[in-house]
């Protein structure tokens, strides 16, 4: 079990009531996501698609890496990873 | 008789948040709190018999969602709102009306759709007859989308509901919502399907007569019209008015008297002339007179969309709407003079009036 932060964006703090920074403790990523649902359940619609996929416009971000271009959400995590949502907001 | 006690609360929902305007019954000083909801679209709010508040949000990355209140200034996010089932190829994009009557809250939604709650919101329930109508496969979206934004309830007869759904038509149900049937004959149709030739009606706004459920009028694309028998036929309504097209219509429900606000059609969605006037039927829409003393007559090109026209239930009528710009205008004498509130919001979406409220 490793202890992780998830950073959510301004939107879905204020929407939710969620603190900006969630301490969380899991094995995987979609452990992770799982545990933070349960934690803010408020959080799922806006996260997810009716097929339970990430919105299109929702970015995941474990550590470093976009988990759009990973085949799933298995990754193991390490005590002090982050795992960011953000929004993919383009043009100006 | 006056009716000039309590408060009136306007809710301005826009683009970017909620704006919340407080007053007096006279209706001459205003305070002006928010955003509520800072970023979100605010598509529509509802008070309940209870008295709770409900209001509908989205974002176009983040969805959709419904809020609670008590006092219009503390909101929490309810955990289940109306959603299609999961694994659903629909997406339900955004709430556009929120309607209570007869111990039921009804949401219209995008896409096309309509759900209900006899929790006071906290559980929904898709409405199969309509949602799974057999002319569904012929639906389809218009400039705003495909959405159920009119719902209309029968006063003496609960089990009878009008809904209004963009692009398509207005559908009505005798048995409770059970089963839905087309209601759109005599209305000059947009575009026809080749199978299905009750729909292709492109509703833009409902109003219902306070004395008289079955009259109906209709603020559609293809001009103004009413209904005298619920819904069964339709003829036109629009001697007077600068323009058949339009999205909103609101009623005062204590004199029966119609407000619209006519834009040119179809392509260009401005006031005629650059004028903006809204237009007031005092004989059950037979004619309209236009109103303009305190509304911009030059220069003005701004819309006003179909969930941003509404009235209060004072006597005299207190008439609001919110415009495309920002703007948001008011009349506390049914429409003869206007003043504009000292804002400049975002695109405003919906505008809902609660009187005797906080």
């Amino acid at each position: 079990m490793a202890s992780v932060t998830v950073h959510l964006p301004s939107l879905l703090v204020d929407a939710t009531g969620c603190a900006p920074e969630l301490p969380i403790e899991a094995v995987t990523l979609a452990d992770a996501l799982e545990r933070l649902m349960e934690l803010h359940p408020t959080l799922r619609v806006h996260l997810f698609d009716e097929k339970g996929r990430f919105r299109e416009h929702v970015l995941c971000f474990h550590n470093e890496d976009n988990t759009r271009w990973r085949r799933d959400l298995s990754a193991r995590l390490a005590d002090g990873d982050t795992i960011r949502i953000m929004q993919a907001v383009s043009g100006g | 008789m006056k009716k000039q006690a309590g408060k009136v609360t306007v809710l301005v929902g826009t683009l970017k948040g909620a704006f919340v305007f407080r007053s007096a019954a006279q209706r001459s000083n205003w305070t002006i709190d928010g955003p509520l909801f800072k970023g979100w679209r605010v598509t529509a709010a509802e008070r309940l018999p209870d008295g709770t508040f409900l209001a509908a949000t989205a974002s176009d990355v983040y969805g959709p969602a419904l809020h609670r209140s008590r006092d219009l200034r503390e909101w929490s996010q309810i955990e289940h709102g109306p959603t299609w089932p999961h694994g659903s190829s629909r997406k339900l994009n955004q709430i556009w009306r929120l309607a209570a009557g007869h111990g039921r809250v009804l949401a219209g939604v995008d896409e096309a759709g309509l759900f209900f709650s006899e929790d006071g919101g906290d559980s929904w329930v898709p409405v199969e007859g309509l949602n799974e109508h057999e002319t569904r496969s012929a639906w389809f979206p218009g400039a705003g989308g495909l959405c159920a934004h009119a719902i209309l309830f029968d006063p003496a007869h609960p089990h009878r509901i009008w809904c209004g759904i963009s692009a398509v038509g207005v559908f009505r149900s005798d048995d409770g919502g059970a089963t839905w049937h087309p209601k759109n004959r005599g209305v000059r149709v947009i575009i026809a399907d080749q199978v299905q030739k009750e729909i292709g009606h492109c509703v833009h706004g409902l109003a219902q007569d306070p004395l008289d459920a079955n009259t109906i009028y209709r603020q559609d694309h293809a001009g103004m019209y009413v209904t005298r028998n619920g819904g069964d036929t339709w003829e036109s309504a629009e001697n007077g008015l600068s323009s058949g097209f339009g999205f909103p219509i609101a009623i005062d429900r204590s004199s029966g008297r119609l407000y619209a606000v006519p834009l040119e059609a179809d392509e260009f969605r401005i006031p005629p002339g650059g004028a903006l006037r809204v237009f007031r039927s005092g004989d059950r829409g037979a004619s309209w007179e236009p109103l303009t003393s305190g509304l911009p007559q030059s220069h003005a090109y701004m819309g006003v969309l179909r969930g941003a026209l509404e009235t209060d239930s004072l006597d005299p009528c207190g008439v609001y709407f919110g415009t495309t710009s920002g703007t948001v205008h008011f009349s506390a004498d049914g429409g003869d003079s206007w003043r504009t509130m000292p804002c400049v919001l975002p695109r405003v979406l919906s505008v809902s009036v609660f009187a005797g409220s906080t």
